[in-house]
């Protein structure tokens, strides 16, 4: 029998610790127990620190529960088929509550759970029977939901002497010779996690009684791929380069680690030679997976770990004794709420780059002079013509629309223009291709002119060479007093080579 | 009538390009014999090589070369996978009306060296039938074989007296009085990049007056991101997180490059020297940081964590 069921704690007075927890818990049932309907409680805390023992110990309380584990699949209609009834009506016989026990919530997963979120807020509504949710997470997404609508128990891991007792206690029942030293070992290995230290209490002493501490030194530290959260606290609050390598195996990318570290140096650090040097170590780290990236070469990831593990870490002297919360990068929401605007911009430069030869970030750093120029009204005017910009795109260099006064002025001049530009580039015309082959020939009001062109061009060059047919008989339509149409301005560009 | 004068003025025949005369000579024997091969051009911005790409096209191609041209932008081109399947559906017709075909790809070294290995690949496979005319900054960052498959040319900053002769041309024609002062000024800010001093030229003459020392200063001073001095001040005082936020802000809303950003710090913290305003000392050890942040960046780390390391300095 493994011992972590033996021993689980059986009552409330049982339980380690948590006293305020306790209390809670208490007045929760109590509550269900006059009838008076509860929010869900939700117990978050790492694992291994008895959330499933309280959960027990609650429903002992109850004439029934039922309970769901992570491993299940729970799309929508597993959780609806098994608890969506129960949890909706309640039973036949009498006013006996049904308590319902669900584990790792914020283990839900997107795809292979498809709306086991919204199932689960869902259900926590309609809910007539008394709920218990367990998560590891605090600050997961899938919890953002359903915090909201329960009774929140956040409990802490387990000291490591709380351990070390509870282990002691245990050793004496199974009449193990357990060295103390070794028990302490196995306690500050675990990690806070209770269930983990009496597993490894177990595994070491069940067969021959005996437990010295060269039993546990090479016994590996607890693998606990930590959260984002505690990999930063690992690199800010010790100057122990074992525990910081151990809080940097996260399963993050390692430059999103980094931004969490760099955000909150100057958070944690106060001396200013000390967010000196360990914001240099970040910019080494940085400098490192620029080399990674560039050479392909992701061993280059080791040092850069170091220098933004280690090398933060020891940049302070002592420890810091306060309490800072760790904080998500400012950047990310800075990116998120100015989304729209940096897509505007990326459109007018997307704009610049087919218009001016030039690559985006050239076109944005001429943003400034253009906000300038933007402000003569006539000078706005051709440049939006020139770049086809839209009304809101014309709205990033300047406040104030440009006056109908002006547009009308400048729409005359450019039609006059084109006139003249048409005239000039049909004498060229007239004068270079005299001696092509006949293919296409056009009539305009002065005289018969013939457009040579090859019959195998592409379409690019025909579209190129079309606004030149067309033109002389527009021009005898729209003559003076018409504007020229936007289309039409499109395909003669004065600015073409 | 002119739209951005950077595009209205840009030289269209490579006699008329400015300040890079050898380069020029060379590439007009190319033009003479009808051919080119591979041809690589690398030079700081600013100073002609899209320009000269473009007038050697239109020279060596003819009348039709617009058929037979092909510009991509490597550092905006979604992916490898853009850049080789317009590459491969460019060449795999036959040119048009011109000998060969001509690529022009710029920004060359903004690609990652994977992709640079692919275009090597499309390079050779396309001998035949089109020539390649590569651009970058920096040909450090190209790998050996592209370069060995290209004749090389390196395009120096454009001289002062070029860029001012060439302002003055831009002046007349659009009827405009300037100094010397004013050009003077231009070209100070300019360092040798004729697509920014045209860009100060042009936005000063937008103003309305004259060009004079005074004006080209307001123009340089506005077009500056605004934050700079004050970010500077605030890492100066010891508020770091406030400087780090102001740095953020400039590099997201304003959309700042990081080598503009480091070039805003370096002539902020070498004005306040020069006045008077900073210990030599700690400006040198300020210059250190600040020329370590640059060559960073153009290592390729991450701009903005190298920038915020760099505001640690102040402090």
């Amino acid at each position: 029998m493994l011992w972590t069921d033996k021993y689980r704690p059986q009552t409330l007075d049982e339980v380690v610790g948590n006293k305020k927890e306790k209390k809670l818990i208490m007045d929760w049932v109590g509550n269900w127990k006059n009838g008076n309907p509860q929010q869900p409680l939700l117990l978050v805390g790492p694992p291994g620190i008895g959330k499933t023992t309280l959960a027990l110990i609650i429903a002992k309380d109850f004439s029934e529960y039922i309970e769901l584990n992570a491993s299940d699949k729970r799309s929508q209609d597993v959780i609806k088929s098994t608890i969506g009834e129960s949890s909706s009506s309640r039973s036949l016989f009498g006013d006996e509550y049904k308590l319902i026990i669900m584990d790792e919530v914020d283990g839900i997963h997107g795809t292979n759970d498809r709306g086991g979120v919204r199932a689960i807020g869902e259900i926590i509504k309609n809910s007539k029977h008394p709920m218990i949710l367990m998560a590891n997470d605090f600050y997961s997404k899938r919890l953002q939901s359903i915090k909201p609508k329960c009774t929140v128990i956040k409990m802490p891991k387990v000291r490591s002497p709380s351990i070390r007792k509870a282990l002691k206690e245990i050793a004496q029942k199974e009449e193990v010779k357990a060295n103390p030293k070794a028990l302490e070992l196995i306690a500050k290995k675990s990690n806070g996690d209770m269930r983990s230290a009496i597993n490894t209490l177990q595994a070491l002493a069940d067969t021959d009684k005996v437990l010295e501490p060269k039993d546990v030194e090479n016994l590996r530290t607890k693998d606990d791929r930590s959260d984002i959260f505690n990999a930063i606290t690992g690199v800010l609050k010790s100057k122990n380069p074992q525990h910081v390598r151990e809080a940097l195996r996260v399963d993050e990318d390692p430059t999103l680690v980094m931004e969490y570290i760099a955000e909150n140096i100057p958070r944690e650090y106060s001396d200013k030679n000390e967010i000196k040097k360990a914001y240099e170590n970040i910019a080494k780290a940085d400098l490192y997976f620029g080399r990674a990236r560039s050479s392909r070469n992701y061993g280059y990831w080791k040092y850069a770990s170091d220098f933004m593990g280690i090398g933060v870490s020891s940049s302070k002297k002592e420890t810091y004794k306060k309490f800072s919360k760790i904080q998500t990068p400012s950047i990310f929401t800075l990116m998120g709420r100015n989304r729209g605007k940096r897509n505007l911009r990326d459109e007018i430069a997307e704009k610049m780059t087919q218009k001016m030869h030039i690559s985006h970030a050239v076109g944005i750093s001429m943003f400034p002079y253009l906000e300038i120029m933007f402000k003569d009204d006539e000078l706005a005017w051709e440049i939006s013509d020139f770049l086809e910009l839209d009304e809101n795109e014309i709205k990033r260099f300047r406040k104030k629309k440009i006056p109908k006064k002006v547009i009308n002025k400048m729409e005359k001049q450019k039609a006059q223009m084109r006139v003249e530009e048409r005239d000039r580039r049909f004498e060229e015309l007239q004068n270079q291709m005299m001696n092509a082959p006949e293919e296409i020939a056009i009539e305009t009001e002065e005289s018969i002119e013939e457009i040579p062109l090859e019959d195998n061009v592409e379409k690019e060059h025909t579209e190129e060479e079309m606004p030149i047919e067309e033109e002389p008989k527009e021009e005898a339509d729209n003559a003076e007093d018409e504007k020229p149409k936007k289309k039409t301005d499109k395909q003669v560009s004065l600015f073409s080579f | 009538m002119s739209g951005p004068w950077v595009e209205k003025y840009r030289p269209q025949k490579l006699e008329d390009i400015v300040g890079q005369k050898q380069i020029i000579t060379r590439l007009e024997k190319y033009v003479g014999e009808g051919s080119m091969p591979n041809l690589m051009f690398t030079g700081p911005a600013g100073v002609g090589k899209t320009t000269t790409a473009l007038a050697l096209s239109k020279s060596i191609l003819g009348e039709y070369w617009r058929n037979n041209f092909l510009e991509l932008n490597a550092s905006d081109a979604r992916g490898i996978d853009t850049v080789r399947d317009r590459i491969k559906n460019f060449c795999r017709l036959k040119p048009v009306g011109a000998p060969f075909r001509i690529i022009f790809l710029d920004e060359v070294d903004n690609m990652t060296k994977d992709a640079q290995h692919a275009l090597r690949r499309e390079m050779e496979m396309y001998t035949k039938t089109a020539s390649f005319i590569l651009s970058c900054n920096y040909s450090s960052k190209i790998i050996d074989p592209i370069q060995s498959r290209c004749a090389i040319f390196r395009f120096a900053p454009v001289k002062g007296e070029d860029i001012a002769e060439r302002l003055k041309f831009i002046c007349e024609n659009e009827g405009f009085d300037a100094d010397d002062k004013g050009i003077e000024t231009i070209v100070y800010f300019a360092e040798g990049d004729m697509r920014k001093a045209v860009n100060v030229l042009q936005a000063a003459a937008s103003e309305g007056e004259a060009i004079t020392e005074e004006s080209v200063y307001e123009v340089v001073s506005k077009a500056k991101p605004q934050e700079i001095a004050n970010m500077i001040n605030k890492a100066l005082m010891g508020d770091f997180l406030g400087a780090r936020t102001l740095l953020r802000e400039t590099m997201v809303l304003q959309g700042t490059s990081g080598e503009d950003m480091v070039t805003q710090i370096y002539q902020e913290v070498s004005k306040r020297v020069v006045e008077g305003k900073m210990e030599p000392d700690f400006y040198i050890e300020l210059i250190e940081a600040i020329a370590d942040c640059d060559f960073r960046i153009r290592e390729g780390a991450n701009p903005r964590i190298q920038l915020e390391a760099l505001l640690t300095k102040f402090i």
